[in-house]
């Protein structure tokens, strides 16, 4: 895509910028490991997960953390400038799906070593398994991570084509941001209506702990196609609500 | 090409009453006001016509010109171009057309115009070959061959404005909306661009339909004029005819050899003190009479006898079918 390459070509002309945030991913993930230490150190598990499976989660959490702030929140945040300057007007001049090209149109790269780390992270925690996981368990991890990835795409679709009517929506981005946070540890560690909201009414506990149970090769089939039918649900309502959004534009005037 | 029946479009703008209690109350109970921004405007305009676009601030200009780019959705009436139905935002259609405006740029801030061309080439799938060869034509007729490389928050607005000409025409549209495209330039820049869109329009045959607040522009271009106010088309026809029937007029300009006096000036009726010089804008018919008189009271070194000015032609048009106070809120400002 030349959007991507656009993109990258902005972000390597701050090369300063992106060994930064490589420093920065490491930091942020060894911070957020921090209380996990605390906790298993005096226990062995917590709510039927051990450290090296809750650093799993931990390390799923960061990689989508880097996905959304690189590739979900800043394309689909500048559509709320987009739409506000009326600069949409161009994307909408374009032959090719509008949704799309505002999906790519500005990504930041340098959240990329935040996405390797994260991987890398439970790629690392899950070999210390006593049972480590077979290729089949790492490809449906890998296919749970997308559907999240799916799933979190259209949540955010959703949210920012509310900007054709409220135009300005910022706001709702930094709330999802702060809901993704919730996803850092196992759904197992909250309780009553905490987990019942993040299951089922904004499923950000299942983005995370589901790959991270899928390692332990505790998903079953039926379970992961469940949850790939969350993830297209989701992406096919991202785009019907954009469709009727889109007719709503009312540019801005010059 | 360009065929357009009874276009109307209303735009539902929020009302909200003054203050910090008027905003709280716009909060949870918003009132909309509904503003017809574009109201049963019809015109036809023909394969490779230029057409000026003309109108005060507000008149709809601007909202007609991103219906027939498919930017927005008409409230009633229909349009078609090229045998497409614009909302509709076929590729097909979108790739034969294109629309400037000189209020917004596509360009890449932080990057060569070059990344624009080239994301635009991805975009509209222009094969490199056809690529090459349209870039160095634009890039030809533009004088841009030095601003490639350079980064756009680096160029001015003048050399902005023509890679924007030049980002918008790479995938050679059939039909070019240009609106104001000179607005902001200088008065050679502005000729430029001018320059530019008569030659492209007669190299390449594209149907172009251009706003601009600067006469020149319109008396350079468009032979065809077609004026909307309030919404409606209030003129639609030759620009000459145009000047004809709206500037019956004639400006008789004398240069005094001194200041003439307020008596003088009472008595040689119609004359103002403008630019330096006495000028009297008068109907064709009494001009020998202004002429005699003037001569007869006035110490007249020179005296001179004008076409109007298209500015004032335009203005007095305006001033006809406009009723200025309602003028403001016609086009959301979000």
């Amino acid at each position: 895509m030349a959007q991507m390459r656009a993109s990258w070509m902005l972000a390597l002309q701050y090369r300063a910028g992106f060994v930064g945030e490589a420093f920065g991913a490491i930091f942020w993930i060894g911070w957020g490991v921090l209380p996990l230490i605390a906790v298993f150190e005096r226990r062995p598990e917590v709510a039927g997960w051990t450290a090296d499976e809750a650093l799993i989660v931990v390390g799923f959490f960061a990689a989508l953390q880097g996905i959304v702030e690189g590739f979900i929140d800043p394309n689909l945040r500048a559509v709320v400038e987009l739409v506000r300057q009326g600069t949409l007007d161009f994307v909408l001049l374009k032959p090719v799906d509008a949704q799309l090209l505002v999906s790519f149109h500005r990504s930041t790269p340098t959240k990329l070593p935040h996405v390797v780390t994260g991987l890398a992270l439970a790629g690392w925690a899950s070999s210390r398994l006593p049972d480590p996981p077979g290729v089949l368990e790492v490809a449906a991890a890998l296919l749970l991570l997308l559907c999240a990835t799916s799933i979190l795409y259209g949540l955010y679709t959703m949210v920012v084509s509310t900007a054709f009517w409220f135009v300005r929506v910022d706001n709702l981005s930094y709330l999802l941001l702060s809901i993704l946070d919730t996803g850092r540890w196992p759904l197992s560690f909250y309780r009553g209506a905490v987990r019942f909201v993040l299951t089922f009414v904004v499923p950000i506990g299942l983005m995370t702990t589901y790959p991270a149970l899928a390692l332990r090769g505790q998903m079953d089939a039926p379970g992961i196609v469940r949850v790939l039918a969350v993830a297209v649900a989701f992406f096919v309502a991202s785009r019907l609500v954009w469709r009727i959004a889109i007719r709503r534009y009312a540019s801005a005037s010059s | 090409m360009i065929e357009v029946d009874e276009l109307t479009k209303v735009y539902r703008v929020p009302k909200k009453t003054p203050g910090l209690w008027g905003s709280l109350r716009a909060v949870f109970r918003r009132r909309y006001d509904e503003v017809r921004a574009v109201d049963g405007v019809s015109f036809r305009i023909d394969a490779g016509e230029r057409v000026g676009f003309l109108g005060p601030n507000g008149a709809g200009k601007t909202t007609t010109l991103k219906m027939l780019a498919g930017l927005l959705v008409p409230t009633s009436g229909n349009v078609k171009v090229a045998g497409f139905v614009p909302s509709e935002r076929r590729a097909a259609y979108l790739s034969r057309i294109t629309l400037v405006m000189g209020q917004k740029q596509q360009l890449l801030w932080d990057l060569p115009p070059t990344e624009t061309f080239e994301l635009n080439r991805a975009v509209f799938g222009i094969d490199r070959a056809t690529f090459r060869k349209t870039l160095d034509e634009l890039v030809g007729l533009l004088e841009i061959g030095s601003l490639l490389d350079r980064p756009v928050r680096n160029l001015s607005l003048g050399e902005r404005m023509k890679c924007e000409l030049a980002a918008a025409l790479l995938h050679r549209p059939e039909v070019l909306f240009l609106d104001e495209p000179t607005i902001g330039l200088d008065v050679t820049m502005q000729a430029v661009v001018r320059r530019f869109i008569a030659r492209w329009n007669e190299q390449t045959g594209a149907t172009v339909l251009l706003t601009s607040h600067y006469m020149a522009d319109i008396a350079a271009l468009c032979a065809r004029v077609v004026v909307v106010s309030q919404g409606r088309v209030s003129y639609d026809g030759a620009l000459d005819e145009l000047v004809r029937r709206y500037a019956p007029d004639r400006r008789v300009i004398v240069q005094s050899t001194r200041e003439p006096t307020a008596e003088e000036l009472q008595e040689a009726a119609p004359f103002r003190l403008r630019e330096g010089a006495l000028e009297a804008l008068v109907p064709s018919r009494e001009v020998k009479d202004v002429v005699d008189r003037a001569l007869r009271t006035l110490p007249v070194r020179d005296l001179t006898i004008e076409e109007p000015r298209l500015e004032d032609v335009i203005a007095r048009l305006f001033e006809d079918s406009v009723a200025p106070v309602e003028r403001e809120a016609k086009e959301p400002s979000a």
